[in-house]
Formats: structure tokens, C-alpha cells, sequence
């Protein structure tokens, strides 16, 4: 074969060639091409297909009329109770002003109007803090990261409690202040110098020289200052005592959410490991409890928590409502969490695992360094997904008692202004939720997609 | 109907034009097949080639043009075009078995949901099929236990069960183990011995060689050579042809 | 590795070092340690508990399961009356948790399957309907939908004086859904043998036409007459035994209506907002299952000449069936968990009459709790053996 192929090529060289030159391309034909094209094929490629368009469209106009006819059309901007609404439009509108009116509560539920700002310095805050983890030129993100997930609570549990603070009680309020002025203060000199805030105080100062135990000696001292002001300044911080049960509204709502996903996230790893642990009594107990949490519905373990927990505790310990719901809550995403993870784990593949023991790598560094950031990173999408369940799980909060989002909606419509007001507070929070959870699953899949295609390169 | 047949052209392709989307895929491709003829198409990938073959049966519509199957032309009426592709047996590169049916059920499933043969006729046609592709012991496994020149003779043997007039081979062997490509080509070559129509597209140059009554170079959506294999191999006309072979030889 | 290996210098320190590097000295000692720290855990909280329950004198046997619970329950599946025992009460919420869930699968099976085929619509517009159905519901609570459904729609409906009426026998208004219901006369033995010669027919015509396949290759049509012989007979005998099942009509009586049958709000919000919910779920699980059969069946299909209703038949649902049944299952266990979400609307299932009102007027907390948290670890088990089995099924079957 080989003979006769090199025979073929003397040959090709003998003769002289043509030249071929390709057609110019056509544009298609005008009926699959374009919007007429594209119409044709997506909506009218044939009759039966033509009718269903039809009929599809039909039940988007027929749906959209209805809503906007009620929402917007017909609607109610301005009126001092439910009884003008009615007399007005009937129930053919909508009427607003009652959820106008209880917009404040649907936001912050009971907590002292005066006192608002604390709720809003604490976003802001969470926002400043969280921001620098998507600003390109900051490196020390996942510093930055660890320290919202832990220290914030610590600040925000004190603007939002408030009240007498013991010197324990300061000392932690005071380091979740100084991380926060770590976080600013590292984004703003790795912005400007590449320096995280400790070797800019040094380099600034010119501490030191080249000499290494003295220059980590005077970050420490950089960050020890950082810390003294921040007690400082906590010292001087005075605030009023909010009892949890004036909490209420989406601001509770987020607080719960915000504990069992910060609580859930590290406790779902530990369950995952525990579960694929060799040692059968961790792995035991592990798989028990996820099993145990995760086939029961979360009102019933809502229920239990708030029957059994001052039962648990010792004679005379009183633990409020919030409380016991929020253990309920994170135990119960903890377990959910747990299975997400351990999915995670198994789809890393042998390989990953035997190469990091091949490289004298222990069991904790090898998890924590080469399976773990792999794992969590191909799991994000449902990790999010997870959220999102959590976030939308929290309205339960209310059949124990809470004040949430949603009971402050119904509690519009028990309002003796706005007596029976109940679709539109319903209108209204459908909307919050859906935007939050919604951003939230578009974010993951666009998350999702730039992973994937980080894979493909 | 094989009456009014005979006398024409297997497959014949006029003026057949196509898109997808705005890219011209096909350009103005005209294609007579011989009774008994077997083709090799080649070309980069890209080029065309397995969108033609596919036209043929009719996975693809094309947009412009003519193909007509024994004389009878594609069209609008779906029942007819199905009746025209019963002629037609195709083998594609990802073998596409039924993975959940054993590989007698796959060779005796058009048998008895398209031909309507009782059970046991389909199933001796279908052993019948699998001895000439010589896997007849693996009968009673499922595709996927088998190897990929295993799966790819049944694949052969399923379509062979219709009794298809001609048969298209969509790239058999680019998706198979070096050490299995020849199984299946013998398995092509005892095919075209019996007389069978061929349109195969396929980079196995020397089976082109040793099978082909014609070959057929596309590029860029058009022919652009077809020869005997002996003048296309030894003497390929066009630049674009020289450039191709001595990539590929 | 031959470095880590040498033998430890001597000295009591190193070699203590080494027996506790030794993986099974290490494993022994960290279960242990784990074990202490769970049994101190519960130790702690069992001692609290005892010293709490004596403190207020509550007690934890299941002696009270055969006391009268003295409440009535606004809606049984089973009969019950206010005499009854606590031990049936347990039973009545059983039942009705049973009953909304097994309704609640069924209807959002169907309603997913349609949205999940919706889905994979060629045609833009339905496709399109279909997602932002499936993404605007299940981006909302559940708990807020069936609210909704229950405060938003039913409670605001016309008294039962000027009820929404459909053909003088189904009403509807602020007291729930009012439906003839069925009353068995004589004769009805008639009826239901000549259904029982429905189904033998049914299964008779699928064998017969499996077997006419087989044996000369002929295709009879087999869905049409199955669906007709289950119908026909019972239809036809309805007429000749003379009426022999006559409906109980719902009427109006002063401010309410009487007979019939009466589905109350609390029900129909329930399984409104629960299918609904659940069927985006099921949607997208059809939607991916169909999807995960690769493009290449349907064309080798083609190729063959196989009509698409067969392909679709034979060919895709089989394979597709694979991956949509486990998700569906788990689908299925969480209808059955989300139904007691029934309890922020009153309607009385296994949560809101065992633990609640029960655990309320009992006060035994600890073998309420158990109980419940026991029937559903116990329908989950039963699940969770029943996927496993799918699952070494399907595996058997392929390798």
C-alpha cells in the first residue's frame, strides 16, 4: 500500500493543477431567514403549531390583562382605608395605599421607628464588606470572605440587639468592627499598592527594613492598633436595648436566612466528611443525623425545637422564639447542605485524591487544599440552589410565631384600616421574593456557565 | 413498485441547496448514483459531506433543489417521504443503538414496528443479519456491553434488517479504536461485494481504493472532484484535491 | 517515603508520637473522643429534660394514646367523632396528610408532564409560557402560594347564597367546593361486575394484540379499545340496570348548603397550591430527561423508518423514563413533607391535629414528637428502599 501511495504522490506533482475556486455563499431563502424566518419556524411552522402560538399568546394577553388591569389600571393609589378602595373601584383594582402604608413594617417589622438606622447602617455595612470580594485588583478575597461570614454577625447581632455589653460581649464587638476596618482598609491599599493593609502600614512607615520577624512583628502591631481603636469606639457606642420579638419583616427574613447559610455552609462540610469518613462510628452518626433531619419536614423539626429546646436546656434558662427557630433552621440546612457537599466530593475524581496523598499530603490537607476549593467550586450552582430553598423556607418561621415577611403581609389585612387587604400585601412580597430568589438562580447559572466554559479552555 | 423502479437512479440529487441559519452548507450540489455504485465521499471536516448524506434520507431538509430516491422525490407529504427513506439504511458515526433494548431487539425493532413481520421471522432475519456481520453470538447482550466495532456491526446488521436498497455510512469508523476499524470495514467490504448501493463518507482512503467505484471530494459545500478512485488518488485534477490527499495519505 | 519510614529515634516522647501517628491508633482515639463528646451531649440534654418534665409535671409515656382527646376535627377521611381516642386521632392525620399527598402527586404529575413537555415545545411561544410559569412559581414560597390561594382566593369568595354554580350541581364559594356526590343503589353489583369484564377484556385485547404481533406481525391499535372497554361496560350497564347509582345534589338550605359532597377551602388551596408548586419541579425534570436522550436516537429511529409516535413510545420514554423516575420519587417525598405546611391554613393533617392541637391539649411533647417525626422517617425509608431497588434494576438491565 504504502508503495503504491508514494507512487501517487510522484504523480500528483506531474501534472499541473486546476484551480479551485469555491461559489460565493447565497443568502438563504427570505422564508428561513431573518424575523420572517424565524417566526415562521419558532411560531407557524405549521397549522397545528400555528393554533398552539395562538392559543399561547391568547393566555399571555389574556394573563397580563388581568394583572395589569387589576394592578395598574384600576388600581387605588390614594385612599385612607379599605372601605374608600371598595367604594371606589370595588375589587376590581387594587388597592395600595394600605400596602403603602405598611411598607415600613413589611421591612422592619416592629423594631422602634427611631432605631431603624441601625438595621440600615448594618446593610450598608454587610454591602461595604461583601464589595471588595468583586473588585479586580484586590487579592486577600478569601481573608475578606472568612471574615464577613465570622465577624459580621458579631457587629451586626449589636446594632441589631443592643443593650448593656459586657467586657466579653465588647471585645467581640469590637472585632467584628476592626474586621470590617480591615476589609476597607486592605481593599483601599491593595487597590492602590497591591499591599494588603499590614505590610502598606509597614511599608509606609518604612518599619523594619528587610528584616522578616520585625516586619510581621509591626503587622501585628498595625493590626493590634486596628483592633484597640475598635474597642474604642465600641466603648463609646451606647445603644438601646431591641428585643427580638420587635423583629420582624424582610429584615428578619434575611436574618434567618443569613445565620442558616453562614452556620449551614461549614457545618454541611463537616456532616459530608463525617458521612464519608472511614471510621464507622463518625460515618454513623453522621449519615443518622442527615438522614434523620432530612426526612422530616422542616415545621415539624420547627415544632420540635420549639416544644423541646427550653426542655434540653437547664431549669430557669429561657431561650426566646427567635432563637429556638434559628437552631431549627440551621440544622436543618446543615443536613440539607451536607448532601449537596458530599455530591460534590464524590464527582471529584480518584485521581485528585491519589494525587494529593502521592504528594505526602495528609487527609486534612488534602481535603482542605485540593478536594475541598474543587469540590465547592463545581458545586456552587446547587449550593445556590440551596440558598434560594433555605431563603424560601424561612416563611415557615411564621407558623411558630415570627414576625417575617409574611405574616407582617397578612398582619395588612387584620388591620382594622385595611381589614380583609390580603392579595395585594400578597402581590407585593411575591414580587420581593421572586426578584430575590430569582437574581439569585440567574446569577448561579451565569456562575454555571463561566465555570463550564473556564473547563472547556 | 421495484417495476417502476427499475431504470432509475437510486438516489439523485439536483440543484440541492442548504442552510443553517445564514451559513450555506450546501451549494448547488448535483449527484447521480448508479444501481449498485458505491460511493466514497471525502473532505475536510466542515465541507459538507455529512450533511449531504444526511439530505438523502431526509435527517436534514434541504431548502433548493431536487433529491429523488428510485425516481420518487422528497416533498411535503411527511407519509411519503417516510415510505421513500424505507429504501434507505444508515449507519452513523455514534453508532446510535438503542441502549436499553437487547441487540436482537434492536435488529428486530423496525422489523416489527415498520415491516410488520411476526416475531419469529423478524428474529430469524435478524440472526440472519448479525451471522453476516459474524456477532451472532452477542445476540442476547445489550449495546452497551459490547466493544465499539462490536456495537458498529450491529448497527450494520440492524440496518440491513429493513433490506434497504442503498445504504448511507455517516463517517462508520472515526469514533472507533485503530484495532477495531478494520472488523467493520470488512464487514463494508462484504457489503459492497453483494451488490449493494453505497454512499459512505469516510477518511479510510484505502478502503476508498479498494471499494469505490467513485470518489467524491467536497469542499466549502460543493463537489469538487468525483473520479474513479484509481484517477482521483493518482491524478486528482484540482489544487484543493492535491492539498487534501497529501494531508491525509 | 523510605525517609518518613526509618525507625523513630529512641525516646518515650517519639514513640508515643509514633503509636499516635499509627492510622488505627488515630481512628480508635478520635471515635472515642467523638463518642464521649455525644454521649456527655445527650446525657446533658436527658437530664435537663427529666429535671425540666418533673419540674412541671408533665409526663413521657404513651398512656395517653388510649384517653379520649375530647376535640373535633373539621375534616376526616376516616370516621371520627369527638369521643374518640388520641391514638385516632393520630390515625385521622395520617389519613388526611395520605390523602393530599397521593392527590397532590397525582395532579401535579399530570400538570408537570404537561409543562415539562410544554418545555421542549418546538414552538417559541408555549416554550416560553412554560419557563416563566416554571421559574416565577418556584421562586416564590410554597407557604406563601398556598396562603395565597387560601386567604387571597377561597376565604374571598361569595357566601353560599350567591355561589359560583356550574350546572346546578358543582358550587363554589367561601365554605369550599360543593360536588354531587355518589349514592349505591341497588343494582350498582351489575354495574361494577360489568367493569370487572371491562378490565379482564382490557388486559385480554393487550395480550391478544402482543400475541397478533408476534405471531403474523399485524399491528393492532391497542389504546383506543383498552380505553373504550374500560368505559363502555360500566357505562352501558349504568343505563340498562336503570339508574342503579344516583347522585346526592348539593342544595341550598337557608345559609348553607346541604347533601353532597363538600371539599372544604383549606383542601382546595392546599392541593391547588401544592401541585402547582410541585409540578415546576416535575416539569423540569421531564424537560431534562427527554433532553438526556442523545439526538441520535430519534434520527437512527428515523433512519428505520419508525413513525414518531412509536419513537416517542418505544424508543425515548424508556430511556428518558431512567432519569426522570428518582428525581420524581424524591419530587414525590416532598409533596408528602410539604403537606404539612397544611397547618398555617387550619386543615387538619398529621403536623396541625398530632402536633399541635393534640400536643397542646396532651402536653406530651415527647411522644407526640417522636411519633410524628416516626411516620415520616418511616415513609421516607420505605422510598428511599424502593428507589434503591429501581435503581439495581435498571443497573442489572444494563450491564
Amino acid at each position: 500500500m504504502d508503495e503504491v501511495l508514494s507512487r501517487d504522490s510522484a504523480a500528483v506533482e506531474q501534472l499541473p493543477a486546476e484551480i479551485f475556486k469555491p461559489k460565493p455563499a447565497r443568502a438563504a431563502p427570505p422564508s428561513t431567514l431573518g424575523v420572517q424566518g424565524w417566526v415562521r419556524q419558532n411560531m407557524f411552522s405549521s397549522i397545528p403549531n400555528a393554533l398552539v402560538t395562538v392559543l399561547g399568546i391568547w393566555i399571555v394577553y389574556a394573563f397580563f390583562d388581568t394583572i395589569l388591569t387589576w394592578a395598574v389600571g384600576n388600581a387605588v393609589w390614594e385612599a385612607e382605608n379599605r372601605r374608600q378602595c371598595l367604594d371606589l373601584v370595588g375589587r376590581s383594582g387594587a388597592c395600595w395605599p394600605g400596602v403603602i402604608a405598611w411598607i415600613p413594617n413589611l421591612i422592619y417589622g416592629l423594631y422602634p421607628k427611631d432605631q431603624v438606622w441601625r438595621i440600615n447602617l448594618a446593610g450598608v455595612i454587610l454591602l461595604l464588606w461583601a464589595l471588595p470580594l468583586w473588585l479586580p485588583r484586590v487579592q486577600s478575597k478569601v481573608q475578606i470572605g472568612l471574615s464577613l461570614v465570622l465577624l459580621f454577625p458579631l457587629l451586626a447581632s449589636y446594632l441589631f440587639l443592643g443593650g448593656e455589653k459586657g467586657v466579653i460581649w465588647s471585645a467581640l464587638i469590637a472585632l467584628g468592627l476592626a474586621g470590617f476596618l480591615w476589609t476597607l482598609l486592605t481593599a483601599a491599599t491593595e487597590t492602590i499598592s497591591g499591599l494588603s493593609f499590614g505590610r502598606y502600614a509597614v511599608a509606609a512607615i518604612g518599619f523594619g527594613g528587610d528584616n522578616d520577624p520585625a516586619r510581621r512583628n509591626g503587622q501585628i502591631a498595625a493590626l493590634l492598633a486596628l483592633y484597640v481603636v475598635a474597642l474604642i469606639a465600641v466603648q463609646a457606642m451606647s445603644l438601646s436595648f431591641v428585643a427580638t420579638r420587635a423583629w420582624g419583616g424582610l429584615f428578619l427574613t434575611l436574618v434567618i436566612s443569613g445565620i442558616g447559610i453562614a452556620f449551614s455552609l461549614p457545618a454541611g462540610i463537616v456532616l459530608a466528611l463525617g458521612r464519608r469518613s472511614r471510621m464507622p462510628l463518625i460515618s454513623m452518626l453522621s449519615t443518622t443525623f442527615i438522614e434523620l433531619f432530612r426526612s422530616v419536614p422542616l415545621i415539624t423539626i420547627l415544632f420540635t425545637f420549639n416544644t423541646m429546646l427550653p426542655l434540653f436546656l437547664p431549669v430557669g434558662v429561657e431561650v426566646n422564639q427567635l432563637l429556638r427557630a434559628i437552631v431549627a433552621v440551621c440544622l436543618f440546612s446543615s443536613a440539607y447542605m451536607a448532601e449537596v457537599i458530599r455530591g460534590g466530593l464524590q464527582a471529584i475524581p480518584r485521581g485528585q485524591y491519589e494525587a494529593a496523598s502521592a504528594m505526602g499530603l495528609g487527609f486534612w490537607q488534602s481535603t482542605g487544599l485540593v478536594i475541598m476549593p474543587q469540590a465547592l467550586k463545581i458545586m456552587i450552582p446547587t449550593i445556590v440552589g440551596n440558598f434560594i430553598g433555605l431563603f424560601k423556607d424561612t416563611t415557615l418561621v411564621s407558623i411558630v410565631g415570627l414576625f417575617d415577611l409574611l405574616s407582617m403581609s397578612r398582619a395588612v389585612g387584620e388591620d382594622t384600616r385595611w381589614l380583609g387587604l390580603f392579595l395585594e400585601p400578597f402581590f407585593f412580597i411575591t414580587m420581593i421574593y421572586f426578584v430575590v430568589c430569582f437574581t439569585m438562580s440567574q446569577y448561579s447559572l451565569n456562575l454555571e456557565q463561566r465555570l463550564s466554559a473556564g473547563e472547556r479552555r | 413498485m421495484t417495476d417502476a423502479v427499475r431504470g432509475e437512479p437510486p438516489v439523485e440529487m439536483i440543484g440541492v441547496n442548504k442552510w443553517f441559519g445564514a451559513f450555506h452548507v450546501l451549494k448547488d450540489i448535483d449527484l447521480r448514483v448508479r444501481e449498485g455504485e458505491r460511493i466514497v465521499v471525502c473532505g475536510p471536516s466542515g465541507s459538507g459531506k455529512s450533511t449531504m448524506i444526511r439530505c438523502i434520507n431526509q435527517l436534514e431538509r434541504h431548502q433548493e433543489g431536487t433529491i429523488r430516491v428510485h425516481g420518487r422525490a422528497y416533498g411535503r407529504d411527511l407519509r411519503e417521504n417516510d415510505a421513500i427513506r424505507r429504501e434507505i439504511g444508515m449507519v452513523f458515526q455514534s453508532f446510535n443503538l438503542f441502549p436499553h433494548l437487547s441487540v436482537l431487539d434492536n435488529c428486530t425493532f423496525a422489523l416489527t414496528w415498520v415491516k410488520h413481520l411476526p416475531k419469529k421471522e423478524a428474529e430469524d432475519r435478524a440472526m440472519e443479519m448479525l451471522t453476516r456481520v459474524r456477532i451472532p453470538e452477542q445476540a442476547g447482550k445489550y449495546p452497551l456491553q459490547l466493544s465499539g466495532g462490536q456495537q458498529q456491526r450491529v448497527a450494520i446488521a440492524r440496518a440491513l434488517c429493513a433490506q434497504p436498497k442503498i445504504m448511507l455510512f455517516d463517517e462508520p469508523t472515526s469514533s472507533l479504536d485503530p484495532e477495531m476499524i478494520n472488523e467493520v470495514l470488512d464487514a463494508m467490504v462484504e457489503l459492497a461485494e453483494s451488490g449493494m448501493t453505497m454512499i459512505v463518507v469516510t477518511h479510510e482512503m484505502g478502503f476508498a481504493r479498494k471499494v469505490a467505484d467513485r470518489v467524491i471530494f467536497m469542499d466549502q459545500g460543493e463537489i469538487v472532484e468525483e473520479a474513479p478512485p484509481a484517477q482521483f488518488f493518482d491524478a486528482p485534477r484540482f489544487d484543493r484535491t492535491r492539498l487534501f490527499l497529501s494531508q491525509v495519505l | 517515603m523510605a525517609l518518613l519510614d526509618s525507625p523513630a529515634p529512641a525516646g518515650s516522647g517519639a514513640r508515643l508520637m509514633a503509636v499516635l501517628n499509627n492510622a488505627t491508633v488515630r481512628s480508635v482515639v478520635y471515635q472515642a473522643l467523638t463518642l464521649a463528646c455525644v454521649v456527655l451531649l445527650f446525657w446533658y440534654l436527658i437530664s435537663n429534660t427529666i429535671e425540666n418534665m418533673s419540674q412541671r409535671g408533665m409526663s413521657a409515656g404513651f398512656d395517653f394514646l388510649g384517653v379520649s382527646a375530647g376535640f373535633g376535627i373539621g375534616f376526616t377521611l376516616i370516621p371520627y367523632r369527638e369521643g374518640d381516642t388520641y391514638l385516632r386521632v393520630f390515625m385521622v392525620g395520617i389519613a388526611n396528610t395520605m390523602l393530599v399527598a397521593v392527590v397532590a402527586i397525582v395532579l401535579s404529575t399530570v400538570l408537570g408532564l404537561i409543562v415539562g413537555l410544554a418545555r421542549l415545545s418546538n414552538n417559541w411561544v408555549i416554550r416560553n409560557v412554560a419557563r416563566w410559569y416554571i421559574e416565577v412559581l418556584r421562586n416564590t414560597p410554597l407557604l406563601l402560594q398556598i396562603i395565597a390561594w387560601y386567604f387571597g382566593v377561597f376565604t374571598l369568595l361569595p357566601r353560599p347564597r350567591d355561589s359560583i354554580g356550574w350546572v346546578d350541581s358543582i358550587f363554589l364559594n367561601n365554605r369550599g367546593l360543593y360536588l354531587p356526590a355518589p349514592v349505591i343503589a341497588d343494582g350498582f353489583g351489575t354495574v361494577l361486575a360489568a367493569a370487572v369484564l371491562g378490565l379482564a377484556g382490557a388486559f385480554a385485547w393487550a395480550r391478544f394484540a402482543r400475541k397478533e404481533r408476534e405471531n403474523s406481525g399485524r399491528i393492532r391499535p391497542v389504546v383506543l379499545p383498552v380505553l373504550a372497554l374500560l368505559v363502555l361496560p360500566p357505562l352501558l350497564a349504568t343505563l340498562l340496570a336503570g339508574a342503579p347509582v344516583s347522585w346526592d345534589m348539593p342544595q341550598l338550605r337557608g345559609f348553607n348548603f346541604v347533601g353532597g359532597l363538600n371539599i372544604p377551602p383549606s383542601f382546595c388551596a392546599l392541593i391547588i397550591a401544592l401541585s402547582i408548586y410541585t409540578s415546576c419541579f416535575i416539569g423540569e425534570n421531564v424537560r431534562s430527561g427527554v433532553q438526556s436522550v442523545s439526538r441520535g436516537q430519534t434520527e437512527a429511529a428515523r433512519a428505520l423508518g419508525v413513525p414518531p409516535g412509536r419513537t416517542m413510545r418505544s424508543i425515548i420514554l424508556p430511556q428518558a423514563l431512567r432519569v426522570i423516575i428518582p428525581p420524581l420519587i424524591s419530587q414525590y417525598l416532598n409533596v408528602t413533607k410539604n403537606s404539612s405546611l397544611a397547618i398555617a391554613i387550619g386543615f387538619p393533617d398529621l403536623v396541625s391535629v398530632w402536633m399541635n392541637t393534640s400536643l397542646n391539649q396532651s402536653g406530651r411533647a415527647i411522644p407526640i414528637v417522636a411519633m410524628t417525626m416516626g411516620f415520616y422517617c418511616l415513609v421516607s425509608l420505605a422510598v428511599s428502599l424502593a428507589m434503591n431497588r429501581y435503581n439495581r434494576s435498571i443497573l442489572i438491565r444494563e450491564r
